[in-house]
């Protein structure tokens, strides 16, 4: 079998996310529910946001999928992304079934209008949304590995960490049912890398949509750790970039 | 008296998810296992006075009555009156 161009890029990626995923923002509430901190509140504000966050996966994949054409990748390429779609609505539909029976709001509607489940503009979770969405004119691979290289891995590793230890039985059966879909996300990002990604120029640019991805993934991260936690901490630095034309 | 899926037969297009959803029935939901089948919550499922998810419903046999196994898809006449 020869040997695939972009493989040392992707072993790449992913060592450097599985590290970051060692520590994340996300610590101190897997420690809260460890230790049995984690209200019922608190949970309903940790299911709120992260379904916000899910439903917005609408609008950027909505955004990534006009960047395909016709012959730009096979087929197989295409149907990993609209397999990754549906993934990603079903786990949507998980945390507002979630959301309904916890009797949290009592309609899909209500959800919308319910301050843990409503979209703000300002804020980090908006900031990570935009970013992902601002990759749609990037070559499909480019955007791919700064997600499914990036915050993919680091989401896996502190859903696993946390569905170990929260008490609550839906909860830690929405968060253990995707592991394998979340498996296969990082999989076939790590498939299109390998496959796709083969001049200096496209893995330059590849670490940076996952440097970048990953900060902003972070800064939603902490901004959830304190909703959940009910606290305010700074928020972790942002790298400065320099752009040039 | 309810409804149930048959995952035989069912394609998961979620057509009855989206229907129960938009009505505020929320009968049907996504299963929490990693298949993540759509099931129906015999409790909160109104059938027979609501047969929306029937109407939607592209599979036939997919969706039956509870109690005595009868499939409704697609939807008999008197579904149609509910």
């Amino acid at each position: 079998m020869a040997e695939l161009p972009g493989k040392a890029l992707a072993e790449e990626l992913i060592g450097r996310s599985e590290a970051e995923s060692r520590s994340t923002p996300f610590e101190d509430v897997i420690a809260a529910a460890r230790t049995g901190m984690l209200d019922g509140d608190a949970l309903n504000r940790l299911i709120g946001r992260l379904w916000t966050l899910e439903r917005m996966f609408y609008y950027i994949y909505g955004g990534w999928g006009q960047g395909l054409e016709i012959n730009d990748f096979p087929p197989s390429i295409k149907y990993l992304f609209s397999k990754q779609i549906v993934d990603e609505s079903t786990h949507e539909m998980l945390y507002l079934d979630l959301l309904l029976r916890r009797k949290l709001v009592p309609t899909q509607k209500e959800a919308f209008r319910h301050p843990y489940g409503q979209f703000s503009v300002d804020s980090a979770l908006a900031l990570y949304v935009f970013s992902l969405r601002n990759l749609a004119t990037y070559p499909h691979p480019v955007r791919i590995a700064a997600l499914n290289l990036g915050p993919k891995i680091v989401e896996f590793a502190w859903m696993a960490a946390l569905a170990d230890v929260v008490a609550d039985p839906d909860l830690k059966a929405a968060f253990t049912s995707q592991q394998v879909e979340n498996r296969s996300h990082i999989n076939m990002g790590r498939r299109i890398v390998e496959e796709f990604v083969a001049k200096p120029v496209d893995a330059e640019m590849c670490r940076w949509a996952c440097r970048v991805a990953a900060q902003d993934y972070n800064r939603f991260l902490h901004e959830l750790a304190d909703l959940v936690l009910q606290r305010q901490t700074p928020p972790p630095p942002v790298q400065r970039v320099r752009v040039t034309d | 008296m309810s409804l149930k899926v048959d995952h035989a037969r069912c394609t998961e297009c979620r057509m009855c998810y989206i229907v129960c959803r938009e009505l505020d029935i929320n009968a049907v939901y996504v299963a929490l296992e990693p298949l993540h089948r759509i099931e129906i919550d015999l409790d909160a499922c109104t059938y027979p006075g609501c047969t929306a998810c029937l109407m939607y419903c592209p599979a036939e046999g997919s969706i039956v009555e509870a109690a005595t196994g009868r499939s409704m898809v697609p939807p008999p006449p008197e579904a149609w009156q509910a």
